[in-house]
């Protein structure tokens, strides 16, 4: 018993144990740091902009002299529209994808086209946005545009003069391209998380195939599908380099979904180095605070929707 | 009750069979022609799903080959309107920025992630609360944090400044794959290595660290490949000016990357230069996938080896 004591001292006291222990506490120190000093340093960078236009600067979007608009609010006003859009195409197709590829079809399809669709989220913002640029901008401009413009009731949306392809549409579009992953991967841990008692009692009362999914799986898995929803949100809103290609950067509030905007990120990717030291670059970070408030906001409710659900165990 | 009694012969109970079945056969046809719209609906999904991947990958491909030769790996940019010219400053530039960053993000994550699975409590409720905040944070917010502390006190754009946000961009999400991986060893195998006698740190090294090693390499080089691809925290703080720089190795100087050079060139109004945007972001889109799909594999080899 003596030596074994005597050996656990002295492989407690070894100073590589301890050392290694130090590290960690260090690099969780470290860490910690850095986030406060991330805060810390926008809002310091930011504090000039809130200072002259006070909480005004959150809505305020009228034009200074240098024609800096000096309000966040077209740019919300673009973060919304843009998200909006992309999740209206992308919630849609995202639980459809998922239910085909968790659900319907068969395994040996599923596993293959599971990996494509990740693989979208592993194509680089900067690829996406370059074609939203270079192939779809012409595109839009020159045949969805006009196409979209002749619709029944719905052309409405899109009045207005048609200016070039680059649109709060266009940015739209590429957003759900590319929260689309996202969405099918979140749905499908969803979907994998309803009990197979709930599938298999649907079965008993005779449910064909997709009765199961669209009575069972479906309702089962409500709230991971909200919280993949909340998560896409987080991920459409913060995207900036991509929409900066696609969506024109005006810094008004668009007309109609065909018109040039600008969304807090994208017009950050392309006036922060123009802005001129001072004011100007205060009001380009205070853009970035108001981008940070907005997805804490998000990811906050996606993060409580998530843990609600597994404490609640999966069922609704 | 006169009622309860009858539900119980069999005459009652086969009439609710046949009443249920009935019904059930004579919707039948309706059901499964609704299943199978919905079920053409859902593979419409996946279609639309799946074909901005295929368009991505094959219009980048067939405008992209167009400008691959070893010149364009070799060469630096030419001036617009001058013909040839090639992307060697931007590789070498990821490689110099995405290298340091690593090297910064991979033993700091591990270290944290360590931290976390050796002593939950309230210290790691704080750590991985930060870390979620991290991860939240859009990645434009990053490049102006490093502008903010290391572009402004260092007076001038450098790679390092780049490493740095890229850094920021990598730790959490190395936290929280380290974290998974090591989550997944065994309990059990820990606790025979505690039953042996072994001291928690050497667990922790031989048994955790260890039997973690796929499900490390795989977060690893999934955060890799994440930080090769952005470009919104490099943008404002590796410097500008994608033709004439030359191949730099320095990171304490402004170097050029790959995702800005794609981002200047594509915005840029001449053809050649566009066509080279193109090039490029087939090269940076090969790197990424390779990495990828490499992290998979590897994956799919411990999920194997674990079966």
């Amino acid at each position: 018993m003596a030596g074994v004591r005597e050996a656990l001292d002295r492989r407690r006291g070894r100073p590589g144990g301890r050392l290694a222990g130090a590290v960690r506490w260090v690099g969780a120190g470290l860490f910690v740091a850095v986030v406060l000093a991330l805060v810390w340093s926008l809002l310091a960078g930011a504090e000039p902009a809130f200072a002259r236009d006070g909480l005004r600067f959150l809505w305020g979007g009228s034009l200074d002299r240098t024609g800096t608009a000096y309000g966040a609010g077209p740019f919300v006003v673009g973060t919304l529209l843009t998200t909006a859009v992309a999740l209206l195409l992308a919630v849609p197709v995202g639980i459809g994808t998922a239910a085909m590829l968790s659900e319907l079809a068969p395994r040996w399809l599923a596993g293959p086209l599971s990996i494509l669709v990740d693989l979208i989220a592993a194509v680089p913002s900067i690829v996406v946005g370059l074609f939203g640029l270079l192939v779809l901008s012409p595109l839009f401009g020159r045949d969805v545009g006009p196409f979209l413009k002749e619709l029944p009731l719905l052309g409405r949306l899109f009045g207005g003069t048609l200016e070039g392809g680059s649109s709060v549409l266009l940015a739209g579009v590429i957003l759900a391209v590319m929260i689309l992953p996202t969405m099918v991967a979140l749905t499908r841990t969803a979907f994998a998380g309803v009990a197979r008692a709930d599938r298999e009692a649907a079965l008993a009362l005779g449910a064909t195939r997709w009765q199961v999914v669209r009575g069972a799986v479906i309702p089962g898995a409500r709230s991971g599908i909200r919280a993949a929803f909340t998560l896409s949100v987080g991920r459409a809103v913060g995207e900036a380099i991509a929409v900066a290609l696609v969506i024109g950067n005006r810094p008004a509030v668009p007309h109609s979904l065909l018109a040039p905007g600008a969304t807090l990120g994208s017009y950050v990717v392309t006036q922060f180095s123009e802005a001129a030291q001072g004011l100007p670059r205060a009001r380009i970070v205070g853009l970035v605070v108001v981008l940070l408030v907005l997805t804490a906001l998000v990811n906050g409710a996606g993060a409580l929707l998530l843990r609600k659900r597994t404490t609640a165990g999966g069922t609704p | 009750m006169t009622l309860a009694a009858p539900l119980f012969t069999d005459e009652a109970a086969e009439a609710r069979r046949r009443l249920v079945r009935g019904s059930a056969l004579r919707t039948l046809g309706r059901r499964r022609l609704r299943g199978r719209i919905a079920t053409a609906l859902c593979a419409l999904a996946l279609v639309l799903a799946l074909a901005p991947l295929a368009a991505l990958l094959g219009y980048t491909a067939y405008r992209g080959l167009g400008s691959l030769s070893v010149a364009f790996f070799v060469h630096t940019a030419t001036p617009p309107g001058i013909p040839g010219g090639g992307i060697a400053d931007a590789i070498v530039g990821t490689l110099v920025i995405v290298a340091l960053a690593v090297l910064a993000a991979v033993p700091l994550g591990l270290a944290v992630a360590l931290l976390l699975v050796d002593r939950p409590g309230r210290v790691a409720g704080v750590i991985r609360f930060a870390a979620d905040v991290l991860t939240g944070i859009p990645s434009i917010a990053l490049g102006i944090f490093a502008y903010a502390v290391v572009v402004r006190p260092m007076g001038g754009f450098s790679g390092l400044a780049g490493s740095v946000a890229l850094a920021v961009l990598m730790v959490p999400i190395v936290i929280r794959a380290d974290e998974e991986a090591m989550a997944a060893v065994p309990t059990d195998l820990r606790e025979a290595g505690l039953a042996l006698g072994a001291p928690r740190s050497r667990v922790l090294r031989s048994v955790v660290l260890r039997g973690a090693v796929p499900g490390l390499v795989t977060g690893n080089l999934l955060a890799l490949a994440r930080a090769v691809g952005e470009t919104a925290p490099v943008l404002f703080v590796i410097g500008v000016g994608a033709f004439g720089s030359r191949v730099g190795w320095n990171p304490l100087h402004p170097l050029a990357a790959m995702p800005v050079d794609i981002y200047e060139n594509g915005t840029a109004a001449f053809p050649a230069q566009q066509a080279g945007a193109w090039g490029t972001a087939l090269v940076l889109l090969l790197f990424v996938l390779l990495l990828s799909v490499t992290a998979r594999i590897v994956a799919a080899r411990l999920n194997r080896k674990a079966r």
